[in-house]
């Protein structure tokens, strides 16, 4: 693995060293390009939209940013515990769009039967959201460590059976009927001055973080993600691993769905479409390794924030919908070339 | 061996005649990462039907010397002399172009295709109509196997091969176009002493075909049998190039810059063993590859397993290792009755198992070394716990760096980063890192240089000594009968023979392997 590495990198050394009078910069810098591309795009992406775009750097726009990228980041944590295990997640869009429908609908319910307790309707329905979401996650882990479909398949064919069963339970209509004080807290709701589905995302973060740098699960997924085998042979029960991050990760999109429904008041079956895509992007640009076991928790909320980032750029210089699109893409492939290892 | 002495007279030729040209020069071939210089403007003549043996520790610039020659790095300065080309190859095909053949330890070939397929590929041959021509293809390298005497089967996939036989099959599509110059990178490393002899005699054919072949062994017996040159390599440097003949002391010498006598440390005398640790009896697997294995093995004892690869003997140590299912026979630990499912339960019973693939099987790469030191300990060590303890995981990092001569500073740094020695190093400090009593270590000093080798040695030695019962699986024949206490052979699943130390002969044992 190292011998190619070595050699792609020594190669580029060569020509900057025939170019200039000291390689040494210019060397270290391609060294590390690997790291460089996050910080590079961040940086340069917030100085143009700073020079660019009309009424980006006001409190209020800040504010906006992080509270449209609460959802992207939330479910780009799921996406990289999936890949730090060697896995991939394409049903995280779907699994949004599933919690949100039958959290929906439990709530929906529940506020009818107990129309004065709407924090146990709440309640209810949040706890079938998150089930619904971390048993589709219990599944893709079955199915990828257990059957040993690749994750590719297995999420890509879990993704249509879980919109399936949305657009079943809604009937492809939004789901009304969820008490008031949803929305009001978990969509609109601010504590101490910070919008409270910030504070949640905020609180996953460091949930995560704590989990793969501070305890023994963290270091076991980053060693099955490493090397399934070595890990296996040290005694780590691997197919366990495996099934717990995909758990986490769809009862994490189970969240982000929930948290979306009310920021909605509804329940729909046609969110997160774009979620797959974009959670891979934001974890790629971070230098997660889609070969699992490399990927820091801080890097990817950065990695998130710099998508949110360019699509509320975008947004206030008016780019079109359809142009932003193109560029997110664009912006992948970008980071993977200059990423490339 | 008789066959050294055939090759006595040509050596003697062969040396001082300068006049004939050489089939490769290579001419102040310089290498510098960064500020780190791998190789220092070495010189090297290869002639025709020569046997050169680079020679040097892991990290001494063998490996970078020769992919400059095979053309997969470009050199920072220099150049090679090649027929009438003056320059540098800039890729493998331009190499190869020039008749340069290399035999990496990382292998080049597609696991899921068959061993003919690999063989012919890139050169397929065609039937009528430009199609693929399999049955073509088929003959051409059983024609192949056959001529050089492996023991391979050309129909088998690549990945359901042995890495011994993978070996083979690499080196059946480097020869098989005749190169002018081929190079073998440790290739005895894996394979087995059958396979291994044919190696040697296909060698000598095309030494004796005009063929120059630039060999890297850390091997030191191999050196008089099959070598004619030796160019020994040191922190890059050109050392020296003397006669293969030269003595292996004089060579170590010249490897390392300091004398090195014994690389077998005493291992604790057989009046101190104490209790059985570990006993089969009849010991069958499912699969039926290891066949009624009997076996007791004490406390403070090392027993040695040999045998040919494929003979039943790596199979034994996963059997015991809850890796191979087990059909027949009884497993005791510490005289309690066994049946391991998965390598968790076979360390909470205490035994460890120490994979002959480390890249494959051992290490996660990418990640630090220190964390695969540790992995294991925290679910069977001292530190086992939900959280992790970052003090009590450095105090045993740093007790595992020093138990296995690890360079601490360095346990950050991602494995992949180290030489062979030091990542094999990793791999047996895994094995400190939780309280067992029965270790099984299959080829733990594979592709090591001597230097690392013997301190792998003196780990084994010392964790020996401390009371720990060690089953040692090795194709190093020297390397068991300067470990052992006893050595067993295996053969066809079953063991066929036992020896004592002190009753130790290289040629019986050897006849035990074949039928």
């Amino acid at each position: 693995m190292t011998a190619p590495n070595q050699t792609a990198s020594a190669t580029a050394a060569t020509r900057a060293a025939d170019m200039t009078a000291s390689p040494g910069l210019l060397q270290r810098l391609s060294a590390q390009r690997q790291k460089l591309v996050l910080p590079f795009l961040f940086v340069g992406s917030l100085l143009v939209f700073a020079g660019f775009a009309p009424g980006f750097c006001t409190l209020d726009n800040v504010t906006n940013i992080a509270r449209q990228s609460v959802y992207l980041m939330i479910v780009a944590l799921a996406q990289m515990i999936v890949l730090i295990g060697g896995g991939l997640d394409l049903s995280v869009g779907t699994v949004v769009a599933l919690s949100s429908v039958v959290g929906a609908t439990a709530m929906a319910a529940a506020a009818q039967v107990l129309p004065d307790s709407p924090a146990l309707a709440m309640a209810a329905g949040l706890a079938a959201g998150l089930a619904c979401g971390g048993a589709v996650g219990f599944l893709n882990g079955v199915g990828t460590a257990v059957l040993r479909i690749p994750a590719f398949m297995m999420t890509l064919g879990m993704s249509s059976v879980v919109f399936g069963v949305a657009l079943l339970v809604s009937g492809g209509v939004p789901i009304y009927g969820l008490p008031p004080q949803f929305g009001e807290v978990f969509g609109f709701g601010y504590w101490a001055g910070i919008p409270v589905p910030v504070i949640i995302a905020v609180v996953m973060i460091v949930l995560t973080w704590f989990l793969l740098e501070w305890t023994r699960y963290g270091r076991h997924l980053y060693a099955v993600g490493g090397n399934q085998r070595a890990a296996e042979l040290s005694g780590v029960r691997t197919q366990r691993v495996v099934i717990i991050a995909f758990s986490l990760a769809g009862a994490l999109a189970a969240l982000a769905g929930l948290l979306l429904t009310a920021r909605l008041d509804t329940g729909e079956s046609n969110i997160g479409a774009t979620l797959p895509l974009e959670s891979i992007a934001a974890c790629v640009i971070a230098g997660v390794a889609l070969t699992g076991g490399i990927g820091r928790t801080l890097a990817v909320a950065f990695g998130t924030l710099l998508i949110v980032l360019v699509q509320n750029g975008m947004n206030l210089m008016q780019v079109g919908a359809y142009a932003q699109t193109m560029v997110i893409g664009a912006i992948l492939i970008v980071s993977m070339a200059l990423a490339r290892r | 061996m008789t066959s050294a002495g055939i090759l006595t007279p040509e050596r003697t030729t062969a040396a001082p005649a300068p006049r004939v040209k050489p089939a490769l020069r290579a001419v102040g071939l310089c290498k510098r990462y960064g500020h780190h210089t791998a190789l220092k403007a070495v010189n090297l003549d290869i002639r025709p039907g020569e046997v050169h043996i680079l020679f040097g520790e892991n990290g001494a610039g063998k490996s970078t010397l020769i992919s400059m020659l095979a053309g997969a790095n470009v050199p920072s300065d220099g150049h090679l002399e090649i027929g009438t080309y003056r320059g540098t190859f800039a890729s493998v095909a331009q190499a190869r172009a020039h008749g340069v053949r290399a035999v990496f330890q990382e292998f080049s070939l597609v696991p899921h295709l068959t061993v003919a397929d690999n063989i012919s590929l890139g050169e397929e041959p065609l039937a009528r109509l430009g199609l693929l021509s399999k049955s073509g293809a088929r003959q051409r390298a059983r024609r192949l196997v056959d001529e050089l005497g492996f023991e391979l089967d050309v129909d088998a996939r690549v990945s359901d091969l042995a890495r011994g036989k993978q070996q083979m099959v690499e080196i059946c599509k480097a020869v098989a176009q005749a190169p002018r110059l081929l190079i073998l990178d440790e290739p005895t490393a894996s394979l087995s002493e059958h396979d291994a002899q044919a190696l040697f005699a296909l060698v000598r054919r095309l030494k004796a075909e005009g063929t120059a072949i630039i060999y890297i062994t850390h091997r030191m017996h191999e050196i008089p049998l099959i070598g004619d040159t030796v160019t020994v390599l040191r922190d890059g440097q050109h050392i020296a190039t003397v006669p293969a003949s030269t003595p292996e002391n004089e060579l170590i010498a010249l490897m390392t810059g300091r004398t090195l006598s014994n690389i077998y440390p005493a291992i604790p005398p057989v009046t101190s063993l104490g209790p059985v640790r570990l006993t089969l009896d009849g010991l069958t697997t499912a699969d039926g590859l290891v066949v009624n294995a009997n076996l007791r093995l004490r406390a403070g004892e090392i027993v040695g397993i040999a045998g040919l690869v494929g003979c039943g003997k790596s199979e034994l140590g996963q059997a015991c290792y809850g890796l191979r299912g087990i059909s027949g026979g009884t497993l005791r630990v510490d005289n309690q009755p066994r049946r391991f499912s998965h390598p968790a339960e076979a360390i909470g019973a205490g035994i460890w198992y120490s994979p002959p693939d480390r890249k494959r099987d051992g290490l996660a790469l990418m990640r630090p070394a220190r964390e695969n030191m540790t992995l294991s300990s925290l679910l069977f060590g001292e530190q086992a716990g939900a959280r992790l303890r970052p003090r009590a995981e450095q105090d045993t990092v740093q007790r595992l760096c020093g138990q296995v001569d690890f360079p601490l500073r360095r346990a950050v740094e991602p494995v992949g980063n180290f030489s062979g020695g030091n990542q094999q190093k990793v791999l047996l400090a895994k094995g400190l890192a939780q309280e067992v009593g029965v270790y099984i270590f299959d080829e733990p000093s594979v592709g090591v240089d001597v230097g690392a080798r013997q301190s792998i040695y003196q780990y084994l030695s010392r964790l020996a000594a401390s009371g720990a019962a060690i089953l040692l699986i090795s194709s190093d024949l020297p390397e068991l009968m300067g470990l052992s206490h006893r050595l067993l052979v295996m053969r066809g699943g079953q063991m066929v023979a036992e020896f004592e130390r002190g009753f130790y002969d290289e040629q019986r044992i050897l006849e035990h392997f074949f039928e």
